[in-house]
C-alpha cells in the first residue's frame, strides 16, 4: 500500500451479519478526486450499489459510513460526517464536531463503513487497528448521554489489564500502612471518544440521529435510524497513532494562523448562533413563529430570551469547542425555571437551529393568549420561562438522539393543525398539544421517541405525518402546512423574508439544508457565484470542517490540503470540482433511488406550499412571499437556469454525458444518468 | 549588621553563585536586601570566580547539544535573561477551560521533537503530550502532574509518590538552577529516559499515581517510557498555547502539589458538581 500523508488509506468495513472487519483501501487518485468525508461517502454509496432503488434504507443492504477526511486529526474545527441512504429514501450527509472525528484518524482509519444487521444489539470499539464488535445488551435503551459514559468506561487503559506490580515493598512502611484501598483509581483516564444513538435511533424514528458529547449531533436525514436498523448503539474510539502529514511544519503554521485568527473572532467567541436570532432573523423576517405562520414579533422584546447577553445572565454555564478550535460557539446551560420538568435541566444553549425550530416555532416565545402580533408586557421572569421551554425541548430531542429541525417542524405542524381544528385531541391520543404548552411536547416525543400510539405515525415525520391525517381526516387541505421541501423539514430560515432564496432549498444536495452555502449568489440570480458557493461547502464536508470557521480557512485550505497530503499539484479549483462531483451524484441518487420520472414535479416541486400562497403578516418583508407567488417563476425559469449553469439537462435536471465525463465520474455515474435522462 | 557578618554573608553567597546554586539576579536581589548598593553588588557579582562548567544531568536520550534553532513552527526560543520561577506552578480553571487540545498539542510537538525527531518528523501524536484535557459530559479535566510530594513525618519520606516507588530512580527532581540549557533554572521533576524502564516492565510510577494520587503519568508511544510535566523548566508550551485567558496558567504556588491531585473521574465529579450544582457519576 502506498505511504499516504493527510488520510490513512484505509477505511474499515464491518458487516454485522457476518460479525467481519475487513479494510478497504482506497487509490490514492480516489482520494484526489472526493477527498474524503462526504464526497467520499457518495462515491461509495455508487461503487457498493447503495444507490440502487432495490436496497431499503431500513434493510441490511443500506451501508452507514462514519466518514473524516485529509483534515481531520491535528486541524482545528474538525467534524465529522455520516453518509448513508436515509430513511426517507434519499441521501443522508450529515456532520458533527467533537472529539470522536480526531480519534478515528489517530486510531488509523479515514471511516467506518458498517453494512449488514446484528441479531443482538452491538457497539463498535475501535482502538487503533483493532476492531471489536461487542455486545450492547446493557446500554440498549440509555439515553444517549449515559450510553456515552458507559461506552468511553469500557475502554481500559493498558494498567486495567494486568495485574499490579506495585508492593508494599516498594512503598516506605510508614507509607505502606497508610495507603488507601489499591486499584481504586485506575484506569480513570478516559481518552475515548464516542458516537452513539438513544432511543431514538433504536425505534428507527426516521429523523433520529447520532450523537456525540452530549449534545453534538450528526442532527439531520435521520443516520440515527439506519444505525438503529442494523442493531448498532454506537462507536467508541480511541486512537495513539496520532495524524500523518506531509509537510508538518507547513501544516502547524497554518494551524496556527486559523487559530490566530479565530482568536479574534468575537462574534464566535462570544455567545455562538445565540447571535442570531436577535441580530438576523427576527429583522430579516425569516424567525419561524407558529410553524412559519409568522415570521417577525411585533415587538422584538419577545426575542431577548433567545439573545446572547440575556441567556448568558439566566443560564450560560461555561463554553465548551471542538479540537483545536478557539471559537468555541457552543455553550452549557443549566436551565432556570419555575416548572418542575424543567428546572435543573443540564443542556446545551441551544443553538440556532434550535433556537427557531423548538423556539419560536412552538409558540414558546409568547406570554399565555398573547399573540405574536400583540406587545410583550411580561417581565425579565417570564423571558426566563420562555428561554427554558426551548431549552428543554431542544435537549429532549438530544436526549432521545433526534433531529430538533425535523422535530420541531412536526410539533409545529401539529400545533397548527389543532390550532384550525383540522385534527383532534383524540387523534394525539389524548395529548392535548397546544401552542406552548412544554408539558404536551414532553409528552408527545415520550410516545414518538418510543413508537408508541400515535408515536408510530408522527415517528416517520412531517410530511408522512401531514399525509397520513390528510387521508385520515378526509381533509386535503391539511397538506398545505407541512413546512418541509423534498419531504423535509426547513430549517430556521424562511424562503419570503430576506433570509434565503427560495432555490437554494430546491438546489441543495443535502435536502433543505440551510447550510448548503451560496446564498449571496441566489439572491442575486448568479448562478454561478451559488454554485460555486455549494461546490465550496461540499468540499468543506469532504475535508471535513467547520462552516463557522471557513471564513478563518479562506485562502488557507488548498495549501493546508498540500501540505497534509503531499499532492503538490493540489489546487485551489480542485476543491470546487469536488464539490460539484458531490452534487452530481447526490442529485443522481435522489433520482435512482426512488426511481423518479419526472424528478421536477414529483421531486423538485416538492415544496411548502405556505412559500407562495402565505404573505408574511409582520415585519420588514410584511406582504412578502417566495418569487413572488408564481412557481413558475421558481420551477420554469430559475430552475432550468441553474440546472443549465450546472451542465446538467434542463427539462429534468440529470448531469450530461459531458458533464460526467469532464468531473472524471462517467465511470461510476453515466450508466445511472443514462437511464434517467 | 556588622561588617563581618555582612561580609561572610557575602562570601557565602558569591560562593553560591560561583557553584550556580542562584542566578546573578538573585545574587544581585540578595546582597541589595542586605543593604549593599546595586553597584558594589553588581561589582561583587562579577569578582565571584566563573562557575566551573558543570555538566548538564542527562534527561534521558535527549540530544546534549540542544538545537540552535528551533524547528520550524516551533514556539519561539526562550529570551536570554528570564526571572527564575521556583515555586511556580500550572493551575488551569476548568470552568473557563473549552477543552480545545491545543496545550497538549504544543506539548506533545515539544516533547516529540525532542526526543523523537526522527520518528516524528512527519506526525503529530498526543500521546507524546504531557498533559492532557479529557472531557466527559460537558466538563474539561485537564490532567497534568500536579508536584505532590510525600508528607515525611507521616510517609515516611518527602519525595514524590512516583520517585519513591521508581525502582531505577528513573524519576529525578533538577534542582533550582541547574539543568536543561533554555530552561529558567528552577526547579522541575524529570525523566531520565536511560534508566526508565518503560510500561511493559514496570509503570509503578503510573500506577500509584492513579491509584492514589492522581493521573500525571503518561507513556510515549515508541519506546514506551515515562513521561512525567517538566513545566518546561519554567516557560510552559502550554501555558502559551491555551488561548483563554486564565484557564491554564503559570502561577507561583508554594505548596505541596497533592493538594490539588485528584483522579481524573474524581475532578469531573467534583467539577460537575462545582459548575451544575448536581452529583453525577461520570
Amino acid at each position: 500500500m502506498a505511504e499516504f500523508k493527510g488520510v490513512t488509506g484505509k477505511i474499515a468495513r464491518v458487516d454485522l451479519s457476518s460479525g467481519t472487519v475487513s479494510v478497504v483501501e482506497t487509490p490514492e487518485e480516489i482520494y484526489k478526486k472526493f477527498l474524503g468525508g462526504s464526497a467520499l461517502g457518495v462515491y461509495y454509496l455508487f461503487k457498493e450499489g447503495v444507490v440502487e432503488p432495490s436496497v431499503h434504507p431500513f434493510s441490511p443492504e443500506n451501508m452507514i459510513q462514519f466518514m473524516i477526511g485529509p483534515m481531520n486529526g491535528i486541524s482545528p474545527n474538525a467534524r465529522s460526517v455520516i453518509v448513508t441512504k436515509s430513511g426517507y429514501n434519499f441521501i443522508c450527509i450529515s456532520t458533527s464536531g467533537g472529539r470522536a472525528a480526531m480519534e478515528l484518524k489517530f486510531a488509523g482509519w479515514d471511516g467506518i463503513q458498517v453494512v449488514g444487521k446484528a441479531e443482538k444489539p452491538v457497539y463498535l470499539a475501535v482502538i487503533d487497528d483493532n476492531i471489536e464488535i461487542r455486545d450492547a445488551s446493557k446500554i440498549w435503551g440509555m439515553d444517549t448521554q449515559q450510553a456515552e459514559v458507559e461506552m468511553r468506561k469500557s475502554v481500559l487503559s493498558p494498567l486495567e489489564y494486568r495485574e499490579s506490580i506495585l508492593r508494599d515493598a516498594d512503598l516506605t512502611p510508614e507509607w505502606a500502612a497508610l495507603r488507601p484501598v489499591k486499584r481504586q483509581g485506575i484506569g480513570a483516564k478516559r481518552l475515548a471518544s464516542s458516537w452513539v444513538i438513544g432511543p431514538g435511533g433504536e425505534n428507527m424514528v426516521w429523523y433520529a440521529n447520532v450523537i456525540t458529547e452530549g449534545a453534538r449531533a450528526h442532527g439531520r436525514y435521520g443516520s440515527g435510524a439506519i444505525a438503529g436498523s442494523k442493531n448498532l448503539k454506537g462507536i467508541v474510539i480511541r486512537g495513539t497513532k496520532g495524524h500523518r502529514l506531509a509537510d508538518k511544519a507547513k501544516v502547524l503554521e497554518l494551524v496556527r494562523e486559523i487559530q490566530a485568527s479565530e482568536s479574534k473572532d468575537s462574534f464566535w467567541r462570544s455567545y455562538g448562533t445565540a447571535g442570531i436570532g436577535a441580530s438576523s432573523a427576527n429583522i430579516e423576517d425569516s424567525f419561524p413563529i407558529r410553524n412559519w405562520q409568522w415570521n417577525a414579533w411585533a415587538d422584538p422584546a419577545n426575542v431577548k430570551a433567545l439573545e446572547g447577553p440575556f441567556m448568558d445572565t439566566a443560564s450560560f454555564v461555561k463554553q465548551t469547542a471542538c479540537p483545536g478550535c478557539a471559537l468555541h460557539c457552543m455553550y452549557l446551560a443549566e436551565v432556570t425555571s419555575e416548572d418542575e420538568l424543567m428546572d435543573g435541566t443540564i443542556t446545551d444553549m441551544p443553538d440556532w437551529e434550535a433556537m427557531g425550530m423548538v423556539g419560536g416555532n412552538l409558540g414558546y416565545l409568547e406570554l399565555p393568549g398573547a399573540m405574536p402580533d400583540d406587545s410583550f408586557t411580561g417581565d425579565h421572569w417570564d423571558l426566563v420561562e420562555f428561554q427554558a421551554k426551548c431549552q428543554h425541548t431542544a435537549f429532549l430531542h438530544d436526549y432521545y438522539g433526534m433531529d430538533y429541525i425535523e422535530g420541531g417542524s412536526l410539533l409545529g405542524l401539529l400545533m397548527e393543525l389543532r390550532q384550525r381544528d383540522l385534527i383532534t385531541v383524540g387523534d394525539l391520543d389524548g395529548i392535548d398539544l397546544q401552542w406552548g404548552d412544554i408539558h404536551a411536547v414532553d409528552a408527545i416525543m415520550k410516545k414518538i421517541a418510543h413508537r408508541e400510539g400515535i408515536g408510530d405515525v408522527l415517528a416517520n415525520g412531517t410530511w408522512e405525518t401531514a399525509k397520513y391525517f390528510a387521508e385520515k381526516k378526509g381533509k386535503p387541505e391539511i397538506m398545505n402546512y407541512p413546512v418541509t421541501t423534498h419531504r423535509y423539514s426547513q430549517p430556521a430560515h424562511d424562503t419570503r423574508g430576506f433570509d434565503k432564496d427560495a432555490l437554494e432549498y430546491v438546489t441543495v444536495a443535502r435536502p433543505t439544508a440551510h447550510t448548503g452555502g451560496g446564498g449571496a449568489g441566489f439572491k442575486q440570480a448568479d448562478y454561478a457565484a451559488a454554485i460555486a458557493g455549494q461546490n465550496a461547502k461540499s468540499a468543506v464536508d469532504s475535508l471535513v470542517y467547520c462552516n463557522f470557521a471557513a471564513g478563518h480557512w479562506a485562502g488557507k485550505t488548498a495549501e493546508l490540503v498540500k501540505a497534509a497530503t503531499g499532492w503538490t499539484d493540489f489546487a485551489e479549483e480542485d476543491l470546487g470540482k469536488v464539490g460539484a462531483r458531490q452534487y452530481a451524484l447526490c442529485r443522481l441518487f435522489d433520482i435512482h433511488t426512488q426511481q423518479l420520472t419526472d424528478p421536477k414535479t414529483e421531486w423538485d416541486m416538492l415544496v411548502p406550499h405556505r412559500w407562495f400562497n402565505d404573505p408574511l403578516p409582520t415585519g420588514p418583508a410584511k406582504g412578502q412571499v417566495a418569487y413572488d407567488g408564481d412557481p413558475s417563476k421558481l420551477f420554469d425559469e430559475a430552475l432550468p437556469a441553474y440546472w443549465k449553469a450546472r451542465g446538467w439537462t434542463e427539462d429534468k435536471g440529470i448531469p450530461t454525458a459531458e458533464t460526467l465525463e469532464e468531473l472524471g465520474i462517467a465511470d461510476i455515474a453515466e450508466a445511472i444518468a443514462a437511464q434517467h435522462r | 549588621m556588622s561588617e563581618e557578618k555582612l561580609h561572610e554573608m557575602i562570601s557565602e553567597l558569591q560562593e553560591r553563585l560561583r557553584q550556580g546554586k542562584i542566578g546573578r539576579r538573585e545574587f544581585l536581589r540578595y546582597a541589595s536586601l542586605l543593604g549593599l548598593s546595586l553597584g558594589a553588588a553588581e561589582a561583587l557579582a562579577s569578582c565571584a570566580p566563573q562557575p566551573t562548567p558543570e555538566p548538564t544531568p542527562t534527561v534521558g536520550a535527549a540530544p546534549q547539544e540542544p538545537t540552535a534553532t528551533p524547528a520550524p513552527g516551533e514556539p519561539t526560543p526562550p529570551p536570554a535573561v528570564v526571572e527564575a520561577k521556583a515555586g511556580h506552578m500550572l493551575r488551569f480553571n476548568p470552568a473557563v477551560c473549552t477543552g480545545c487540545l491545543m496545550c497538549a498539542v504544543a506539548c506533545a510537538e515539544k516533547w516529540a521533537t525532542e526526543y523523537f525527531p526522527e520518528e516524528t518528523k512527519d506526525v503529530v501524536n498526543l500521546e507524546f503530550s504531557r498533559i492532557r484535557p479529557m472531557r466527559s459530559q460537558y466538563i474539561d479535566v485537564v490532567n497534568v502532574c500536579t508536584y505532590c510530594t510525600l508528607i515525611a513525618w507521616a510517609e515516611g519520606s518527602d519525595k514524590a509518590p512516583c520517585q519513591q516507588v521508581c525502582p531505577e530512580d528513573a524519576i529525578i527532581v533538577v534542582p533550582e538552577g541547574e539543568g536543561k540549557e533554555g530552561f529558567t533554572g528552577m526547579g522541575y521533576m524529570a525523566i531520565d529516559r536511560d534508566k526508565c524502564q518503560g510500561i511493559d516492565l514496570c509503570g509503578r510510577c503510573l500506577e500509584v499515581c492513579e491509584d492514589q494520587f492522581g493521573s500525571g503519568i503518561s507513556f510515549d508511544p515508541i519506546e514506551g517510557k515515562s513521561q512525567i510535566c517538566t513545566m518546561c523548566g519554567g516557560l510552559p508550551a502550554c501555558v502559551d498555547a491555551c488561548p483563554e485567558p486564565t484557564a491554564l496558567q503559570f502561577v507561583p504556588l508554594m505548596t505541596n502539589g497533592r493538594y490539588f491531585a485528584n483522579p481524573p473521574e474524581a475532578y469531573f465529579e467534583l467539577m460537575y458538581a462545582k459548575i451544575f450544582g448536581k452529583r453525577r457519576d461520570l
